[in-house]
């Protein structure tokens, strides 16, 4: 079995069990949890509606409180954009996509993806300089953070190589082609163990403080 | 001014004095861990559970922080401050905890030391930070048990534990008690306004608060004069103890849990359909939010700050005021128990507009409003003074932008800040009591 196809096979099918199984077990395992009841009298009237709303309102700040925190927020929400973009609207990810769903859908020219791709990888290298030298950054960074930004990094940098056909020294372009994909699988599994398990938290922990001030009459 | 300066720093250092006297031996290392670790755990839920494990450690809190716009450090990041309680979570709660014990130090002394002067020193349970977060993190309730859990272990500032002591054996706070109420009572009584207390049977009641007694007692004439011209069924209980409930935000849930009983005892006697909590946000906090989870049932009456009682009675029509010639503008300062923690923005701009007062909003208002510096018993902590100095002096300068003639609030504590802090800054502004504003423009 050569690298690709480990990565192809096994590889795949491994990281995707870890994945799954990973994210269910740590959902399961925090939202089971006891939930306390609040017996003070409501200020407000409409739980749901409150929730969805900070679902949504959470990502658009009030002035005040945004004009410190611009790049940070901006810089956050281009990266995810390009993000998604380059794995889902690249023309060579589709198919793969496809083989799994029994669908595909249109891509973006390549050029585009690859200028969305570059600028993403600009951003988040920005950003892990910002986690260096920042001192709240500093202050509170983990080996969690930085782990999860590396291996964030790593697919645009070995999809980067595999795309260029670069020669390094006697490695062929079906190894960093591998090299890709299992870049793709380390962060697969390493998801549930991480922060990058945001991406289930993040709308549950929206609507619960939607809720929660919506409680206390306050629309947040 | 000068006067009430010289009583905050009277009180301050009274309070200091005392805390020295009840400096309990520290308990051993182990048993401060496992205090704070059992704490951790029965306060721990499903809730809090997705609060930690959705932060991406993006540090956008601390950019909304007085403490760390103030200084600059990044140990003042809000959820940094309760980074004990994300390191048991992690470890003994969560899924896949047991995989992170091999990895991740437990909690130790040292952490219990830094973190005592973190939560106490550096966080006014404001919840600025609450309105940011771009996961929706609410970290405030987090700070309450990081204050809890330190509080069991023994661990609250001197000041606090001292005060906690008085509330638990003598049932007064800062000295102040029945005695003193009767006392205000018969002072204003010879002022021509009535003050009734012990009522048996009242359908509103009202709280005293000890920082209005030794430093606004003219707060207490106003609401009397208020209470009077609404021609309310209305009294003091003097047994019902202090408005302040301030373990509320100590972390003490012995004697927060006994303020708030008494206070819900006292108004269920008096067959009470309203309980109105003074200029007090950490009192209307705690009564309107813990006192129903505190006694495990559903509370048998109202609980209304004044700020929002003068403002709904205005707004209905029973309580006539008259209008100031114009000119007179002011900036409302939004206490954050009242504001951001309790929804109440409305009612105290619509008092001061009713009056003909011109409300100019600072930058920072309503859910967005920077606390004084102040909030969550820092007012009384010496050790923060440098720290509440630098959150003062945000607040400061949004109110000067306003370029509005006074500021008004409707806190004790709020406005005893900002009487320290002017004083200290040389600052001519002046501050205003909005019950008092409204008392003073009766029809």
């Amino acid at each position: 079995m050569t690298l690709l196809e480990f990565a192809r096979g096994p590889g795949l099918q491994w990281s995707l069990a870890i994945f799954a199984l990973g994210v269910l077990w740590r959902l399961v395992g925090s939202f089971l949890l006891a939930r306390k009841r609040d017996r003070s009298k409501a200020a407000g009237t409409s739980y749901v509606k409150a929730g969805l709303r900070a679902m949504i309102m959470r990502s658009a700040p009030p002035h005040e409180l945004e004009k410190n925190i611009q790049f940070q927020h901006y810089s956050g929400y281009a990266w995810h954009l390009g993000f998604f973009a380059t794995l889902l609207l690249f023309g060579p990810h589709i198919p793969f996509f496809k083989q799994f769903l029994g669908f595909g859908w249109p891509a973006l020219p390549n050029t585009v993806v690859l200028v969305i791709a570059g600028i993403t990888l600009a951003i988040l290298i920005a950003l892990v300089v910002r986690r260096i030298v920042h001192p709240v950054m500093k202050q509170i960074s983990s080996t969690d953070d930085w782990i999860s930004v590396f291996l964030v990094i790593l697919p645009f940098v070995t999809g980067f190589a595999s795309y260029a056909h670069l020669q390094i020294g006697e490695i062929r372009y079906e190894d960093l082609l591998a090299a890709h994909i299992l870049s793709v699988e380390a962060m697969l599994v390493w998801f549930p163990f991480s922060k990058l398990m945001h991406m289930f938290y993040a709308f549950p922990a929206r609507f619960q403080v939607g809720v929660a001030m919506e409680h206390k009459g306050v629309k947040a | 001014m000068s006067a009430v300066v010289d009583d905050i720093k009277k009180l301050r250092e009274t309070l200091r004095d005392r805390g020295a006297e009840v400096r309990a031996p520290e308990l051993p290392a182990a048993e401060r861990i496992a205090r704070v670790k059992a704490t951790f755990r029965r306060k721990l839920d499903a809730e809090m559970a997705t609060y930690l494990e959705t932060c991406l450690h993006c540090g956008m809190c601390a950019e909304v922080c007085h403490f760390y716009e103030a200084t600059g450090e990044g140990k003042y990041t809000p959820i940094y401050k309760v980074d004990p309680l994300r390191r048991f979570y992690r470890r003994e709660i969560a899924p896949m905890g047991w995989l992170r014990q091999l990895i991740m130090r437990d909690i130790n002394a040292d952490d219990l030391d830094e973190w005592q002067k973190l939560t106490y020193d550096a966080c006014t349970q404001c919840g600025r930070c609450d309105m940011i977060c771009p996961m929706g993190i609410h970290i405030t309730p987090m700070i309450a048990v990081m204050r809890e859990a330190l509080a069991e272990a023994g661990m609250q500032p001197a000041e606090n534990k001292a005060l906690a002591k008085e509330v638990l054996e003598k049932g007064t706070l800062l000295g102040i008690g029945p005695e003193d109420y009767r006392r205000i009572a018969a002072e204003l009584k010879a002022e021509g306004i009535d003050v009734p207390l012990d009522k048996p049977k009242a359908q509103v009641v009202m709280l005293m608060s000890a920082m209005d007694a030794v430093l606004f007692k003219s707060a207490i004439a106003a609401t009397a004069k208020i209470m009077n011209k609404l021609g309310l069924d209305w009294t003091i209980r003097t047994n019902a103890g202090d408005a302040a409930v301030f373990d509320w935000t100590s972390g003490d849930e012995r004697a927060k849990a006994a303020a708030i009983r008494k206070i819900v005892s006292e108004t269920v006697a008096a067959g009470a359909k309203t309980l109105i909590v003074p200029e007090c946000g950490h009192g209307y906090a705690a009564m309107r939010w813990d006192g129903a989870n505190v006694i495990g049932t559903d509370l048998p009456f109202e609980v209304l700050a004044i700020a929002e009682f003068v403002g709904r009675e205005i707004e209905a029509g029973r309580l006539k005021v008259k209008a100031l010639p114009p000119g007179k503008s002011v900036t409302y300062h939004d206490p954050c128990k009242i504001g951001r923690w309790s929804g109440v923005f409305d009612e105290p701009r619509n008092a001061l507009k009713a009056i003909g007062v011109e409300v100019r909003e600072m930058e920072s208002h309503a859910k967005t409003n920077y606390c004084c510096g102040g909030g969550g018993g820092l007012v009384l902590n010496e050790r923060a003074n440098a720290l509440r100095q630098g959150a003062f002096d945000i607040k400061r300068r949004e109110a000067d932008a306003t370029g509005a003639g006074s500021i008004v609030t409707a806190c004790g504590h709020c406005r005893m800040t900002f009487v320290a802090g002017a004083q200290n800054t040389n600052w001519q502004k002046p501050i205003e009591s909005l019950v008092e504003l409204v008392a003073a423009n009766l029809a």
